[in-house]
Parts: structure tokens; C-alpha cells; sequence
């Protein structure tokens, strides 16, 4: 191993050992308790537009009798299916954080996956034509697109000529 | 003074109208005389909106309480300091503030290209016009700043009335980065009508494309800045004064802010190829396009009451205008490019799937995905009113489940995509650029694991984190050995040399690497954690490594507002570090209150302590405390994509000396042994 080698390896350590340090902490050392589980997955209805465990804005009442009654249906015994759709049945839909994985919401979830693959699937397309494509059809392409090869040349002079960086 | 400024942009506006109607007679008649008076009337516009917005800061700190907007937005009792910031705190005065930002653009690129780009200057001119006319119009007709308080008088006219004291500016919005972060974030969104500007001008012209390229990409740049710096400073606000622990929520003002910059970030990546390549021009066109019009969707949704948002301006009907003018601009944007297409023709051929172009299209992708993810899960809660009859809403949890791993694929592509070679990458390439940055991350990732760090997508960001530092550190260095062979400089001095010849690349790098050190911070968010407690005097509360002491609770009345306070002892390993004095303000002047957090922060955490208000139960102060770890992290991370930015911007140094002296017989070598392949390559590369 060469001293360049060495010192990159112990620099590398040396990252690890000081990240580690930050994270030493345990994950779950501050587990929240289930009323602050359930209330991450409700919006605060001040029309802040934050989610509800969140909302901590000064005299917000909205949010503190919703917690309050969060509470109370966690001190109840209730499940968090049942607090849920007591939560729904009081404000609507709109209380969700995150819209549920079924009906119309079941759009909003798979619509970003959508666009990746389908987005994937048009840049592998155009990367094999543009990989199979030869050099003289992409210099005859100018003539198919409508316009000869002259005048787009012509063209470029002409902005050659007119423009200045 | 109102009446100066209503005047001023009045005519401003008759001199928008006449650049653009002279900007259009002038291109087809091509006389020079049109062409300068068009010319000379966009200047004209834009020093009347000048005068304009001068008169409502003069309203302001003349405390001229007759006038609507500044009875709304001051008080006598307001400092200086945030008088200035009055002038965008309300619907009609951002909105004249967002056309002076347009005006300083429009002038300098008008005053700066007078003279030069003949065939091309009277297209732009007349684009900026149109968008300058649609600002002027809000100014004008439907949201003026300057109406004046009347009565109906006796006699049936109406009389002005003064009032005494005006209603006091947002709690929210008096905090210091509320003066800076509004220039900067509307400074973005207004600097991209130039690239949009030449882009459409270009088009219009049948330029064939690479032109417009070059002149704007300076432009682009700039306006990518002030959208990156506005960004950041708006999440530190929220930070800083909301008081909900974090800094980005997700909110629909939040993400209109992100749209844009993610299609800027796009089309700044893509250029390159075009540059390069000749590819892309069509993609490029419309990246710029889509920029642009996300800067008025934006607009639209802070304005427009269409999306509930804590940042919002009141409800109003000036959504409209906007929808109006977006329409527009996607017609017109789509019938040049239907008419003017043919000029666009690309010699797109790519030599292999392993190579910068491939590593761009799908940056591109990335960012794309991303925008549109971001915009369909913004405008969802809309669509599904309209679909299903009742709102669904679509939060930060949402985002974040969507958006971290897209991210994270970005931050790959970000360490990949610089070190692949144009057309072909080979094996031993990749080898020796990735090699050991692989193995790095690796042995980063497996050491955290093996530490107990569970949370899996921070895991997999601080192992990619790793990655492009490396990948990153690795091309600097390469680059500052050869210097410091050639020159005998040192390796920093080297670095120096090597980024000051090449400018655009190098501080490219740095950014990239400020982007590393925002994901390093966005990372930590995994391991936030907060309490609350009812604190009496003398009692403590502990969180992380950090135990707070109450000291004393009190309250005190300040000239503009009366205030309440905890002073908080922080102490770590029982030794006293600081003194904190989290706060709540009440304004009297507008019955509102607000948070004044108190943070102390360090590269690993910040301690984050919010006064909650006193207990209903007992009257007792609620300490509301974070930790939040890394956080600074990003911070610090904008300051070196800014720094990075300014880099890319400046003029390259030229090799003149450093080669003279190669040339030189006493260190004279030839050049194969002295420069890397890989460095000989490069040199001139972006």
C-alpha cells in the first residue's frame, strides 16, 4: 500500500469514526409515543397547512384541542383506525397528511412512480436511436425536417455575424 | 407622493405598451429609428417603475398614513429596517416590487446589449415588453399601492382622510431574513424572463439555437443564485420563526418556489450538451420555457388562494390574470416552436449508453420527475375537490416519501455524471474515477451500519455523501498535481490555479459540493427529536447531551411590541455553555403575536428552544425543545453553492504562465510525462 493509499484509507476511517460519533446515539432513543405516531399522519386544520403534531404556531387552538382529543382516544384504548376515522368523520379527507392508499389518493401515490418509469422508459428509447443513428442521417436530417442544409447554415453565419458574447 | 407614483407607473406602462407595438413595427419594417425608440422606450419603463416604487418607500418611511397599502403594512413604531420590507409584505406592493426587480433585469440587458446582437435585441425587447405590460397592468388596474383612504364627502366627492397610526406590519415577517429573503427568492423568479426572453426572441428569429445559448448563460446563472439563496434563506426563516422545529414543510409557497429551480437546475445541465454537442435544442427551449411559466404558476398559487398556505397572500380574484397570462404565454411559446421548429434540428448522436450525455438525460429525468412529482402532489388537493367533490390533502409526509428517494438518485448522478467522458466512457475509466470513491462509501456505510445507524435512507445518503466527495476530491486533486508539477505551488495554491482556469467546471465542482453538505444536514433530519415540559423556576430539562435550566420568566414592553421571555441556562456535562432567550412577542398595534426561537447550533445539532406560551392549567411557562442534528450543515451548504455560483460566473484565467514556463528548458518535460491523460483531456472541459 502505497502513503498516498494509507493516508486516503485512514482519512476514510477517520470520516467514518467521526460520523458514527454523531449517530451514536441510539434510533430509537426518543421513541414518540402513539399519540404523536398517529398525530404526524393528520394535518393541523388552522389551514396552516402543517401537520398536526407540528403546528406550533402561538394561540393556535385549532391544534391544541386536536391533540387534546388525540389524547384522549389514545388514553381511551381506541386504535389508530378508530381515531382516524373519527378525525375524518369530524374535519373530511382533508385531515389526512398524506392521502390513503386507496380510491382516487391511490392516483397521488402511484402518479411520481409513473413518471419515472415512463420518463426511463423515453430516455433509454432516445439514447438507442441516437446510438443507432449514423452520422450522414443526422447531417441529412436538416433536408427531411424541410429545411436544406444551406440555409440552416446560412442561418448560423448569420448569427455568427450578428451576435457577440 | 401617491399621486407621483400612480403617474409614474401610468406612463410607465403607456412605455411598455409603445417598446412592444414599436418593438414588433420595428422588426418588420427594420428602420433603426424604430428600432432605438423601442429600444429607448423599454429603458424609459423601467426607470418610470423606478420612480414608482421610490414614491412607496418614501410613503412608507414618511409615514403617510392616507395611503391604503401603507396604513396596512406600517406603523410609526416600526424600525427602519423593516419599512423596507413593508414594500413586499402585502399583495399590491410585491407585485410592484416583482416589477422593479423586472426592470433592473429588462434595463441591464437592454442597456448591456444596445449596441450589440442588432437582429436579435428588438425580439427580446419585445418579449420583455409583453411580460413587463402584464406586471404593469396588475400595477396599474387591478392591485395599485397607491389608493388613497376617502370618505364620501358632504358635497358627494370624496375626501382623503388621514389616519393616525397605521395597522403594523406581519409579526411573521419582522425577523431579518424576511428582508432579504423575498428580494432574493423574486430576484429568481424574475431573472429567468431574460433566458426566457432571448430563448423565445431566438426562436422568433429563426436563430438556429447555440446563440442565445452563450448569451444568456450568465443570465441563467444569476437568476439560479438568487432562486438558490432565496430558497434557503425562506427555509431558514421558517426555521428560525415559526417555530414548528424544521424548515421545510412542504407547504404549496414552498414547493412553487422549488419548481422552477428544479427546471433552472435541469436546463443549466442540458445546455451543456447543446454546448458541446449540438443536442437538445429543442429540450433546452422548453426547459426554459416551462421555467418560466413555473415562475408565474407560482406566482398563481401564492396569490390566487387556489392551495391554502400559511405564506400566502389574502384570497383574491387576481388569479385570474395570472391563469390568463399563463395561457398566453403557452400559446404563444407553443406556436413559435410549431412555426420555427425546423431551425431547432439537433445532431443528436450518442456513441454509448456510458458516457456525460447519457449521465445528463437522465440528471434531466431526475430533475423532471421530481418537478412534476413536487406540482401534481401540490395541486392534488384541487384536483380531487374537483373529482370527488371533498379535498384530500397532500403533506410533508407525502413529499418526503416521494421525494427522498428521487433526491438520492440525483445525489448518485451528481457524483457519476461529471467523471464520465463525452461520447465514451471506458473500463479503466471508470476504474480509476470510481474505484476508490466506491470503495470509500462503502466503508462508510458498512462502519455506520456496524454503529447502529438503522434509518436506512440517511444511511444510503451519507454513504453517497461520501461518494461524491470523493469523486469530487479526487478530480481536484488530480488537477492541482499536474499544476503543482508544472509550477511547484502548493497543492491548495495548485487548487486555486485549477479552478481560476477553468471556472465553469471547477465551480460547478463546488456547488456540487455545496449540494453534498445540504444532503449531509437533510440527512440528520431522520434523528430529529423534541419534548415539551411546564418548567417553575430552578427546574431542568434534559434532552440529548444538553440539560435546560429555567433561570428566570419575564415579561417586558418594547417599543413596538411587549414581551415574553424565558431566560434558559443550557448546560452540557453540567457545565454551563450559554444562556438561550426563546421568546413570544405580542404586537399591539395588530393584535398578533409571534415566536422568537432561540437556537443554539453547532455542526452536530442544534439545540432548538421555543417558548410555547404559558400553561392554561397552572400559568406555568411550556419550554418546547429540539434537537435536530446536522441542520447547520445546510446552511452552510447554500454558502458554498452560492460561493460556487460566483465561481462559475467568473471570466477563466488562461494557462499563459504556467505553459510559458513549461516551455522553459530548466523544467522543460515533455508533455506526456508531466500531464495525466485524464487531466490533458479535461483541460478546456466544463
Amino acid at each position: 500500500m502505497t502513503r498516498r493509499r494509507r493516508l486516503i484509507a485512514c482519512l476514510a476511517l477517520g470520516f467514518v469514526g467521526a460520523s458514527t460519533g454523531v449517530f451514536a446515539v441510539p434510533v430509537n432513543a426518543q421513541k414518540t409515543s402513539q399519540a404523536k405516531q398517529i398525530g404526524g399522519k393528520f394535518m393541523c386544520m388552522c389551514s396552516c397547512n402543517q401537520v398536526l403534531t407540528q403546528c406550533n404556531h402561538v394561540g393556535c387552538t385549532t391544534s391544541t384541542s386536536m391533540l387534546k382529543e388525540l389524547d384522549q382516544g389514545v388514553a381511551h384504548g381506541d386504535s389508530e383506525d378508530v381515531i382516524t376515522q373519527a378525525f375524518v368523520q369530524e374535519f373530511g379527507t382533508k385531515v389526512y397528511a398524506e392521502p390513503p392508499k386507496s380510491g382516487l389518493s391511490l392516483v397521488a401515490w402511484s402518479l411520481p412512480s409513473v413518471y419515472l418509469f415512463v420518463g426511463t422508459a423515453i430516455v433509454i428509447f432516445v439514447i438507442f436511436r441516437w446510438r443507432a443513428r449514423p452520422a450522414p442521417q443526422i447531417a441529412a436530417a436538416g433536408v427531411r425536417s424541410g429545411i436544406s442544409q444551406d440555409k440552416l447554415e446560412q442561418a448560423r453565419q448569420r448569427v455568427a455575424r450578428e451576435t457577440e458574447d | 407622493m401617491d399621486v407621483f407614483g400612480s403617474f409614474a407607473l401610468l406612463l410607465a406602462f403607456v412605455c411598455a405598451v409603445y417598446a412592444f407595438v414599436g418593438g414588433i413595427a420595428a422588426i418588420r419594417t427594420r428602420h433603426p429609428l424604430l428600432v432605438k425608440s423601442a429600444r429607448q422606450a423599454g429603458l424609459a419603463t423601467c426607470g418610470l417603475i423606478f420612480l414608482a416604487t421610490g414614491s412607496l418607500v418614501y410613503l412608507f418611511f414618511s409615514d403617510s398614513y392616507w395611503v391604503a397599502y401603507v396604513v396596512a403594512h406600517s406603523n410609526r413604531d416600526l424600525s427602519t429596517f423593516y419599512k423596507v420590507a413593508a414594500l413586499w409584505s402585502g399583495q399590491e406592493g410585491s407585485l410592484l416590487f416583482w416589477s422593479f426587480l423586472l426592470a433592473i433585469y429588462v434595463f441591464s440587458a437592454l442597456f448591456a446589449y444596445r449596441n450589440k446582437n442588432g437582429e436579435l435585441m428588438p425580439y427580446v425587447g419585445v418579449v420583455l415588453a409583453g411580460v413587463q405590460i402584464f406586471f404593469l397592468t396588475l400595477n396599474n388596474f387591478v392591485a395599485s399601492p397607491f389608493k388613497v383612504l376617502a370618505t364620501p364627502g358632504a358635497n358627494g366627492a370624496l375626501d382623503i382622510f388621514t389616519r393616525a397610526d397605521g395597522s403594523g406590519l406581519n409579526p411573521l415577517l419582522q425577523y431579518p431574513e424576511m428582508v432579504i429573503h423575498p428580494p432574493n427568492l423574486y430576484s429568481g423568479y424574475t431573472g429567468f424572463t431574460i433566458p426566457f426572453a432571448f430563448a423565445l426572441g431566438a426562436l422568433l428569429a429563426r436563430y438556429p439555437g447555440e446563440k442565445w445559448i452563450h448569451l444568456t448563460r450568465k443570465w441563467t446563472m444569476i437568476a439560479w443564485c438568487f432562486q438558490t439563496m432565496g430558497i434557503l434563506l425562506g427555509a431558514h426563516w421558517a426555521y428560525a420563526v415559526l417555530g414548528w422545529g424544521g424548515y421545510w414543510g412542504w407547504d404549496p409557497v414552498e414547493n412553487a418556489s422549488l419548481l422552477p429551480w428544479l427546471t433552472g437546475t435541469a436546463f443549466l445541465h442540458s445546455v451543456m450538451m447543446q454546448e458541446k454537442r449540438g443536442m437538445m435544442k429543442v429540450w433546452n427551449v422548453w426547459l426554459v420555457f416551462c421555467t418560466f411559466m413555473l415562475c408565474i404558476l407560482g406566482t398563481l398559487l401564492t396569490r390566487s388562494g387556489v392551495v391554502s398556505s400559511v405564506h400566502a397572500f389574502a384570497q383574491s380574484s387576481i388569479g385570474d390574470w395570472f391563469v390568463g397570462f399563463l395561457a398566453l404565454v403557452l400559446v404563444v411559446c407553443f406556436t413559435a416552436y410549431v412555426k420555427n421548429r425546423d431551425y431547432l434540428k439537433s445532431e443528436n448522436q450518442l456513441d454509448s449508453m456510458v458516457s456525460r450525455e447519457s449521465s445528463f438525460l437522465f440528471n434531466n429525468l431526475i430533475l423532471l420527475v421530481s418537478c412534476i412529482a413536487v406540482l401534481s402532489g401540490t395541486l392534488f388537493p384541487v384536483f380531487s375537490e374537483w373529482f370527488s367533490g371533498s379535498r384530500i390533502s397532500v403533506g410533508a409526509p407525502f413529499f418526503n416519501k416521494v421525494n427522498i428517494p428521487i433526491g438520492l438518485l440525483l445525489l448518485f448522478l451528481t457524483g457519476v455524471g461529471p467523471l464520465l467522458a463525452w461520447r465514451k466512457t471506458s473500463t479503466d475509466s471508470l476504474k480509476r474515477n470510481f474505484g476508490w470513491p466506491l470503495v470509500t462509501a462503502l466503508v462508510l456505510g458498512v462502519g455506520a451500519f456496524a454503529a447502529g445507524l438503522r434509518e436506512f435512507y440517511s444511511l444510503v445518503c451519507l454513504s453517497l455523501c461520501v461518494f461524491v466527495t470523493s469523486t469530487i476530491s479526487m478530480e481536484f486533486f488530480r488537477g492541482a498535481k499536474v499544476i503543482r508539477a508544472r509550477s511547484g505551488a502548493s497543492l491548495v495554491a495548485s487548487a486555486v490555479d485549477l479552478t481560476m482556469r477553468n471556472t465553469r467546471r471547477y465551480g460547478g465542482y463546488i456547488v456540487h459540493m455545496g449540494m453534498v453538505l445540504i444532503f449531509v444536514g437533510l440527512a440528520g433530519a431522520a434523528f430529529n427529536r423534541d419534548t415539551q415540559k411546564e418548567m417553575q423556576l430552578g427546574s431542568t430539562l434534559q434532552i440529548g447531551r444538553y440539560n435546560l435550566l429555567l433561570q428566570s420568566f419575564d415579561s417586558k414592553p418594547e417599543k413596538n411590541y411587549t414581551s415574553e421571555r424565558m431566560i434558559v441556562e443550557v448546560m452540557r456535562e453540567g457545565k454551563p455553555l450559554m444562556m438561550l432567550y426563546p421568546e413570544r412577542r405580542f404586537f399591539q398595534t395588530n393584535e398578533q403575536s409571534g415566536t422568537m426561537v432561540a437556537i443554539y447550533s453547532t455542526l452536530r445539532d442544534d439545540l432548538y428552544v421555543v417558548y410555547a406560551g404559558q400553561s392554561p392549567d397552572n400559568q406555568l411557562p411550556v419550554i418546547h425543545a429540539y434537537l435536530n442534528p446536522l441542520v447547520k450543515w445546510i446552511w452552510l451548504g447554500g454558502v458554498i453553492v452560492v460561493l460556487g455560483t460566483i465561481v462559475t460566473l467568473l471570466p477563466n484565467r488562461r494557462a499563459v504562465l504556467a505553459f510559458s514556463r513549461a516551455q522553459e528548458p530548466a523544467v522543460a518535460r515533455p508533455l506526456g510525462q508531466t500531464l495525466a491523460p485524464s487531466a490533458t483531456l479535461r483541460e478546456g472541459h466544463d
